[in-house]
């Protein structure tokens, strides 16, 4: 399971990112009703928030709690970004690729309003994992998925903690390429990788 | 290593799964360890919240619940230990399965390069070097000779006229040819190129008319011969 940051602690983690000057603007905290304007709006928004993720290590982001960061709230000017202009920031960052909606764990009745947020892409992760298993000599070694995300050898790499979906996407990526298979487990659970050597 | 065409090893084998399980035993006592740190942690804060209050007795048995959460992290860490030990080793024979295979195609590898070159083969080819080898020297040989026959021709040749010209120096003026002499005069000229200390005694002289050098010379020995007679 991946664990949310709450509120508090990013914001307590996230005094130490440093805003860009626009986060400062009032207007950037009111969607433009000038569609160029709204659509640079936007892409202020989208390289914001991928920076903000990538600084706090940050894989997904939570409507419903995420709302309350001051990363849509700042409280120096008294501005916060609405919920539903936060949700169409979100949609064109999926239309772009930088993100991707999930479906809500169950209980969730609305739809979209969780998303994985891909400061790196799948493809960009593989080529970091396939670099870190070369150069750590791991090759035709079994690795589980949760070792990768949160073992000793991963400590200091930059997928560490990496959000399951996230690491499930760049392995298929490693898989379609024919670096990787997947393993099940017992349980007949996807729960462990092999890696070769590529070709 | 070069074993990845020779070996299927694209595959997930038993051996694989063996090693997934045992790894995903060791991720779970890990979490499970991690569990417990944060039950040890928790305990003794609330055994120190209720000294605060003065709860003495809620504080011993916070800690004796902290103490044997204790005791199954110690056990843990030696489950874990096991664990990892038995995943390393079958990782381990994996690798000396490896080099056991690989020794395995060097060794068969060299045995058919010795088979290539069986002792009969050697043998017959240094026999039919060592032919080439005779033949050859014979032939040099034979070059040898007969170049050194012509050479020893010329040089039987050359000692002769040596020997005649001596004869001739020898003999008084008026009976030596004049013909010869001539001859004589014109086959001298390689001397007194040898040896050149001439230009000192009369360098103009020397260097005006080189070609008069032989002839010179070739008087001086004639008037030594003709003083010769004379002495006698």
């Amino acid at each position: 399971m991946s664990t949310l940051p709450s509120p508090t602690s990013t914001s307590s983690r996230s005094t130490s990112f440093p805003f860009p000057s626009i986060y400062s603007f009032p207007p950037f905290f009111t969607r433009q009703p000038n569609s160029q304007t709204w659509t640079s709006q936007l892409s202020l928004w989208n390289s914001l928030i991928l920076a903000y993720c990538r600084y706090n290590r940050i894989w997904r982001i939570d409507l419903n709690t995420a709302i309350e960061w001051d990363l849509f709230n700042n409280r120096d000017i008294n501005r916060s970004l609405k919920l539903e202009t936060c949700k169409e920031v979100l949609d064109s960052m999926v239309k772009k690729g930088d993100a991707e909606w999930v479906s809500g764990s169950g209980s969730h009745v609305s739809k979209n309003t969780s998303a994985i947020i891909y400061w790196r892409r799948p493809e960009e992760w593989a080529n970091i994992i396939a670099d870190w298993i070369d150069s750590t000599g791991q090759k035709n070694t079994i690795l589980t998925l949760y070792e990768i995300a949160e073992g000793d050898l991963s400590l200091s790499q930059d997928f560490r903690g990496i959000d399951p979906t996230i690491l499930r996407k760049a392995l298929d990526v490693l898989i379609r390429r024919g670096q990787a298979q997947i393993m099940k487990s017992a349980d007949g659970e996807e729960a462990g990788v092999k890696f070769f050597g590529s070709q | 290593m070069g074993n990845y065409s020779s070996r299927p090893n694209r595959k997930i084998t038993k051996q694989d799964t063996a090693i997934l399980d045992m790894k995903i035993q060791r991720d779970k006592l890990q979490q499970y360890q991690r569990r417990i740190q944060v039950i040890l942690d928790r305990e003794r804060a609330i055994a120190q919240q209720c000294l605060e209050k003065g709860d003495k007795e809620r504080a011993r048995l916070a800690l004796r619940k902290r103490k044997y959460q204790a005791q199954l992290l110690v056990k843990t860490d030696s489950q874990l230990e096991t664990l990892e030990r038995l995943t390393q080793s079958i990782e381990f024979a994996l690798v000396e399965k490896d080099v056991l295979f690989g020794l395995q195609q060097g060794s068969q590898v060299l045995r058919e390069i010795n088979r290539e070159m069986s002792m009969d083969k050697v043998e017959r080819l240094l026999d039919e070097s060592a032919d080439g080898i005779a033949y050859q020297n014979e032939i040099s040989q034979m070059l040898a000779s007969s170049i050194t026959n012509s050479e020893e021709a010329e040089i039987e040749e050359e000692l002769e006229a040596m020997r005649r010209e001596e004869v001739f120096l020898q003999l008084p003026i008026h009976m030596i040819d004049a013909n010869y002499l001539l001859q004589l005069v014109k086959n001298i000229p390689t001397v007194p190129e040898t040896e050149l200390p001439q230009p000192q005694r009369g360098t103009a002289e020397g260097e005006a008319e080189p070609e008069e050098e032989p002839a010179r010379q070739a008087s001086k020995s004639r008037n030594r011969t003709e003083a010769e007679p004379l002495m006698a």
